[in-house]
């Protein structure tokens, strides 16, 4: 079959035509139903385009107008595609091309969760160091605002924290004790800002520019100055490893990756909630093994008990915890004394504070 | 052989080809595809959708074009993230700035990002103009797309403070501005609706929503001892509850009946949505003109709640499905989930997997049947005249780039 009928648009205008179009050896004749001709199209440059079923549309390959040929009967059709090396009917070209980039976007994402999982954290730990201390000082003070306006729920403003008032003072002086003989020890480049804050829960909390918030509660569960001091020695852990920072790194690389390169489609959103949650964990059960070492050892250094660290845990954190392992942000209670007996081995320790300091700091919310 | 002139029983209409079938493999295989490339399948499936709509919409015996490409839906989406990037850093920069800059960077970001986003869809419509191709032309639009973000940002400003009753008009004025600077070929297009028209088709719809709202707030006004309740807030402490109650013994029934009339509003709300859609689609495409070209709605509001209707019944074949298929899945879950933490692994995927498939089940569901059905039904509802000024038309207008839709995809602000 080398002719049939069409309908010709020259792209020019958009007048219909009914057109003959006759199959010569390299070419393809486009007439008039006058039989003027009105065009020739080279078959290397026959192109298939978009049409509902049962219309084979063509149109020129890098042509400079929209020029359209319709094709409705079937035969016709195939001996077009026989000769056009363009046109592909059964669609294997699409979906070669379909298959090659499912192919790389799953790669892409297994590189990209790779990524996320190892080559974030390195990052977040080689680019902490490196922020200068003004611009880690601005960054704890923006952060400071956000966590005291959060922690501070019954709205004290400037009693929220302890140690202000006259009856309040001794234990203050206590607390400075402490505070200077673990600074000696760790010999860090910030100061250390140290507040203990009217909140019920067994916590301490680090904030980046060296700020740690000791919770009022923690200081009733602890059963002597060592026990205390364990767990500030352990915050302190994270001031040295720039923890705060690198948190801040680690969020803004991973909403990067995650929230924009992937993604917007439904359900999208909570793979990618999900993802993010459970690699901060894991980021962040890293960091609390990390401070604990440090903690354990800067005990050791201060000459103190190692080993209250690991006592104080067991009561914070109890036996067993419900919950996903993976959810955690923390380690494993059992598995974290066992690491800070292992660095505290046997050594020689004298008490953080003396029977009256302590008794002091015990009392340092007495208001 | 058939001649071409000779199946042309719609010559007047426009006729709608696809089968529902079709489009419905077309969705699930790329609902499939959306979940193994993380959503990267996209762009593919828009364009695949975009060919399917525009390929079988016949109007006056020929189908639209559409020659867009997946390529360039990419690229454009690349290039609105090399833009955004740097717009996010700034502001995530800003809000750790104390004092003024830091607290409003978060109000400047919404902004800025809302501005952006009309400027987006402006752009995005004349992307998908210049690739829409009728008879071996294509359409085009002129016209700023930051003078189109300025006049949304004023219109939906006003809309909001008149609590949407300026929305007609809204839609009016946009919608001129839009058609004005739309082209076929060189055969330039307008808008003949009305903001009024619209209004006071919509306004019953209106009051039937709001007059709940401003019942519950009247009864608030009346009941309310504002003085009493004055004094309870600024005393503060833990007990404000208690003392507002005190002073107010029928602030609790009034709280009910707002409860109730909050209710009734959204219940009505959902129930009217059809009828006002409708009632929008009705008006829009009754108003578009192309020269001496014209269109008529004859678009019957049972018909769109006939199409919501159908998305009822699927989304519930589609959730009992959801249910026998959950059991075996969370049988499974109970069995590893205490198996250390390869196990818990295995369980959230288990369970975001199904979150997903539900998520993404019923968005394919509501675009098989209700979105479809809206081309479908706002197509096939036209009556066209004027037609033989289509026949003239000289080229114009060349193809745009992709950026407008790409930052549609990345600010989510996308159409079709």
């Amino acid at each position: 079959m080398t002719s049939g009928a069409g309908i010709y648009f020259d792209g020019r205008t958009s007048a219909r035509r009914d057109v003959r179009v006759t199959l010569a050896a390299d070419t393809l004749h486009i007439d008039g139903a006058d039989g003027r001709p009105l065009a020739q199209w080279r078959y290397d440059d026959v192109q298939e385009l978009t049409a509902p079923a049962g219309v084979l549309r063509l149109g020129r390959h890098d042509s400079a107008t929209l020029e359209r040929l319709e094709i409705t009967d079937v035969a016709f059709a195939s001996a077009i595609d026989v000769r056009a090396i363009l046109v592909d009917r059964t669609g294997a070209l699409q979906r070669r091309q379909r298959a090659s980039v499912i192919g790389w976007t799953v790669a892409a994402t297994a590189s990209l969760l790779a990524v996320a999982y190892f080559g974030v954290p390195a990052l977040a730990d080689r680019l902490a160091p490196l922020v200068p201390v003004a611009a880690e000082r601005k960054l704890g003070d923006a952060v400071d605002l956000q966590v005291r306006a959060r922690l501070d729920n019954r709205h004290l403003g400037a009693g929220f924290a302890c140690g202000a008032a006259p009856s309040e003072r001794a234990g203050r002086a206590a607390l400075d004790k402490m505070m200077r003989r673990l600074s000696d020890a760790a010999q860090l480049r910030m100061p250390l800002t140290t507040e203990v804050v009217r909140r019920r829960e067994a916590n301490a909390v680090t904030l980046p520019s060296a700020r740690i918030y000791v919770f009022e509660g923690l200081i009733k569960t602890a059963a002597n100055p060592d026990e205390l001091a364990g767990v500030i020695a352990h915050e302190i852990g994270h001031v040295a490893h720039h923890d705060g920072t690198k948190a801040v790194l680690q969020a803004g690389g991973l909403s990067l990756l995650f929230g924009m390169l992937l993604g917007d489609f439904i359900g999208g959103g909570a793979v990618v909630v999900a993802a993010k949650t459970v690699l901060q964990s894991s980021y962040s059960r890293r960091q609390e093994t990390a401070a604990d070492a440090y903690g354990a050892a800067l005990m050791k250094k201060a000459g103190g008990d190692a080993r209250a660290l690991g006592t104080i845990l067991a009561k914070i954190g109890g036996a067993t915890e419900p919950g996903m392992a993976i959810l955690r942000d923390h380690p494993e209670t059992r598995a974290r004394i066992a690491a800070i007996d292992r660095i505290a081995g046997p050594h020689p320790a004298h008490p953080f504070l003396d029977a009256a300091d302590w008794a002091a700091l015990q009392h340092i919310c007495a208001r | 052989m058939s001649s071409p002139t000779a199946n042309e029983p719609t010559a007047g209409g426009v006729r709608f080809l696809g089968t529902r079938r079709d489009y419905w493999r077309l969705l699930s295989r790329g609902a499939v595809l959306l979940i193994l490339t993380l959503g990267i399948y996209r762009f593919w499936l828009t364009t695949d959708v975009r060919r399917f709509l525009w390929g079988n919409t016949e109007i006056a015996g020929e189908t639209l074009e559409y020659a867009g490409t997946p390529l360039e839906l990419l690229i454009g989406f690349l290039a609105a993230i090399a833009i955004l990037i740097p717009v996010y850093a700034g502001f995530f920069v800003a809000a750790l700035e104390l004092g003024p800059i830091g607290e409003i960077s978060g109000l400047a970001g919404f902004a800025a990002l809302f501005v952006l986003g009309q400027y987006a869809i402006y752009r995005a419509r004349r992307y998908r103009l210049t690739r829409t191709i009728y008879r071996g032309l294509r359409f085009h639009q002129e016209g700023s797309a930051w003078g189109y973000a300025l006049r949304a940002i004023a219109w939906w400003i006003a809309t909001v403070f008149t609590l949407g009753l300026a929305y007609p008009f809204q839609l009016a004025s946009l919608e001129r501005y839009k058609m004005r600077h739309t082209y076929y070929g060189d055969l330039a297009g307008h808008f003949a609706g009305s903001g009024f028209g619209l209004f006071f088709r919509g306004l019953p719809m209106w009051i039937l929503v709001v007059a709940p709202v401003a019942l519950a707030v009247g009864a608030f006004v009346e009941a309310v001892d504002w003085t009493a309740l004055g004094d309870a807030l600024s005393q503060g402490g833990d007990d404000v509850m208690a003392r507002i109650e005190g002073g107010n013994p029928a602030l609790g029934n009034v709280i009910v009946f707002a409860m109730l009339m909050g209710g009734t509003t959204v219940s009505t709300a959902a129930l009217l949505y059809p009828a006002f859609q409708a009632l929008v689609l009705r008006w829009w495409t009754s108003g578009l003109r192309f020269g001496a070209f014209e269109t008529r709605s004859k678009l019957r509001t049972a018909q769109v709640y006939g199409a919501y209707m159908r998305f009822l019944w699927w989304a519930l074949v589609f959730s009992i499905g959801l249910a026998i298929a959950s059991l075996p899945a969370l049988f499974v879950i109970g069995l590893v989930s205490d198996r250390g933490t390869g196990g818990e692994i295995a369980a959230t995927l288990t369970a975001l997997a199904g979150y997903v498939i539900a998520a993404l089940g019923y968005s394919t569901i509501y675009r098989a049947t209700v979105m479809l059905s809206l081309w479908q039904l706002g197509m096939e509802s036209l009556q066209l005249s004027g037609l033989s000024a289509l026949d003239t038309v000289q080229a114009r207008g060349r193809a745009s780039s992709p950026l407008g839709e790409g930052l549609a995809d990345a600010l989510n602000v996308g159409g079709y």
